[in-house]
């Protein structure tokens, strides 16, 4: 394996992607798996961007990651709008509190 | 050529979405009471009604000269047999959904944005099946999504629906991400994401292991929302807890956008190598037989209607994976046809299960939540359905259709569906394939443990107490119901009906497979 920089990429498209995850799995507070979530997305943005360069059709590969972060955006302050929610609702942010639905 | 009618099938409803929010709270502005807001009721009948303007202009165009191309910029938006499909399904299943939903929420804080969402979720799903490159795919189905994290958390003040609500959500969010990389392998694999330019880089032999890896995201990603087993866990909770009208929407169009979704890519990705079809042919009957099996053993625990129903869809798509994936592994055109036509008869039997049992819920639970001022609805189980034919008797009978042709009892929709999925099935003269098709039957068998109970407890003599207690049902609410019975009958008695839409859609996937 080269020292190229779409190695670099690829280690930390694979890296942001296992964090979040881990996170997502891990974490019980909304507000941090909201924050989870953002983090994989950074993941695929950073391999739209990489696979641009990679392709060289550099400017299709930017544009789409930009896109990527406005659409994502509307995700964090819907997830973030239900934090919120649930908080005035059930005065916790545990989701471990959340879980009633089950089979 | 004439595009311009494809192009407002999508952008009416779209367009017309802020509009009802805005017609709806310059409405809401005077009255401080939780009354039904007419304007934002009316406005959304008007946009979806309207959106039948373009759609028959645009079904017109395709059968005269064949599917139609329309470019802005780098965005290109494709109108074939199979984003007719998919457009009809949501179109007449959003109308339908529209009329109902006036008096189901009529004494609901923030209709306006029940509406204006819907709305946006038809278009974004009309355009979803017209998207012709992968970036375009993941922006609709992504805005698809958006409004229905909006729609299923409607219920704000509900635990259960903000649980549902953050399931979904979170989930959804994985499966799009992992979209998202799938398409960054494409992209720097191919060096495009045009769908058709992807097909020819794939049949000049660049089938790398990258573009397997790409195709099984895109399985993944896409399987989040089409609920593909082991990732269906948000999908009971979701459907269960969304006001019932947008639980037919999700379970009768959206899990089924999300697999139109999937196909797009791997029917590129395919190409021209006979491995691929094989393979992707193989992997979806896999998932169509676990789709089944799980599905209906977890419904077949169930006494909550809705969540029954929730379980129910996780088997039909089942169904579809095995017709579609019967069809690409053996590259014959009734496999993908008799999947296709699934999708549609299954749009209009859940669609007409769940609107029966909303109007069930609204009558029994959601008045009477209204009238003593609970914070929780109450789950509508299937004890609370006995003797509903009595008072209710249309609903009793488009229940009873709806969950009888969902277990494929012939004269119905479902039936004929099935039918000819193992019909396909067994053409290929394959044991395995054959040994699945038997399995599906068996499934088939097996779903009716579960639906024949409903239909025994609605005919049941003994009403139960909240049957008795129960509201009469609007008008508005009986319509829908009578056209879903109307088609779900018809279809079963002449198949024929939908040839024009199921035909198209299945060769339109096939040519682009290149058999």
């Amino acid at each position: 394996m080269t020292f190229s920089l779409a190695n670099v990429a690829l280690v930390g498209v694979l890296g942001l992607f296992g964090i979040g995850l881990y996170g997502l799995l891990t974490i019980r507070n909304l507000i941090k798996i909201v924050v989870a979530l953002q983090i994989l997305v950074k993941a695929a943005v950073l391999a739209l961007v990489a696979a641009g360069h990679v392709s060289g059709q550099v400017h299709l590969g930017q544009s789409l990651a930009v896109t990527v972060i406005v659409a994502d955006t509307v995700v964090a302050v819907i997830g973030l709008a239900l934090a919120v929610q649930i908080r005035r609702r059930l005065g916790t942010l545990d989701v471990q509190a959340l879980s009633g639905l089950r089979g | 050529m004439n595009t311009t009618a494809f192009v407002w099938l999508i952008a009416l409803p779209m367009v017309a979405s802020p509009v009802i929010y805005l017609a709806g709270r310059l409405a809401a502005r005077d009255s401080q009471s939780a009354a039904q807001n007419r304007a934002a009721y009316g406005a959304g009948l008007l946009a979806l009604g309207a959106t039948w303007i373009p759609f028959v202009l645009a079904a017109r165009e395709l059968s005269l000269a064949g599917p139609a191309t329309y470019t802005v910029g780098m965005v290109s938006l494709r109108l074939d047999g199979l984003s007719l499909l998919l457009s009809a399904v949501a179109l007449a299943l959003g109308t339908l959904v529209m009329l109902y939903s006036g008096p189901y929420l009529a004494h609901e804080v923030g209709q306006e944005k029940y509406y204006a969402m819907l709305s946006a979720m038809v278009g974004a799903m009309i355009g979803l099946a017209c998207a012709a490159d992968l970036f375009n795919l993941w922006i609709w189905f992504e805005t698809m999504a958006v409004s229905s994290y909006l729609l299923v958390a409607f219920y704000r003040e509900e635990r259960a629906s903000l649980e549902a609500g953050v399931k979904y959500l979170v989930q959804s969010a994985v499966g799009s991400v992992t979209v998202l990389l799938g398409i960054a392998l494409v992209l720097a694999q191919t060096g495009t994401i045009h769908l058709d330019e992807i097909q020819g880089a794939v049949a000049m032999g660049s089938a790398t292991r990258a573009l397997w890896a790409a195709g099984a995201l895109f399985v993944v990603g896409f399987g989040v929302k089409t609920a593909l087993v082991p990732l269906h866990t948000w999908l009971p909770d979701a459907h269960a807890q969304a006001p019932s009208g947008i639980s037919a929407m999700l379970s009768g169009v959206v899990i089924e956008a999300g697999l139109v979704a999937m196909l797009r890519p791997l029917v590129a990705l395919g190409g021209l190598s006979l491995m691929a079809g094989v393979s992707w042919g193989a992997l979806l009957m896999g998932f169509g037989a676990l789709n089944m099996l799980v599905g209906n053993l977890l419904a077949l625990r169930q006494t909550q209607v809705k969540r029954l129903l929730a379980f129910s869809s996780i088997s039909h798509v089942g169904y579809m994976l095995v017709g579609i994936g019967v069809g690409l592994y053996a590259g014959q055109a009734a496999g993908v046809q008799g999947g296709f036509f699934h999708l549609l008869n299954h749009g209009l039997m859940k669609g007409l299960a769940f609107l029966a049992a909303g109007a069930l819920l609204y009558a029994l639970h959601l008045s009477h939540k209204q009238a003593t001022g609970e914070m929780e609805t109450r789950p509508l189980t299937v004890n609370d359905l006995s003797g509903a034919a009595q008072r209710y008797p249309l609903v009793a009978l488009a229940l009873s259709v709806a969950v009888l042709g969902l277990g494929g009892l012939p004269p119905l929709a479902g039936f004929m569906s099935k039918w000819q999925i193992f019909v396909a099935g067994f053409a290929t003269h394959n044991l395995l394939i054959g040994l699945l098709v038997a399995f599906a039957a068996l499934n088939s068998v097996l779903s009716l443990a579960y639906y024949a109970p409903l239909v025994n407890a609605v005919y049941r003599r003994q009403p139960s107490v909240a049957m008795l207690q129960g509201q009469p049902l609007p008008v508005a609410m009986r319509v829908p119901l009578i056209l879903l019975m109307l088609a779900v009958v018809a279809i079963g008695v002449w198949p024929s009906l939908v040839n024009w839409l199921t035909g198209p859609a299945g060769s339109a996937v096939l040519i682009a497979w290149g058999r």
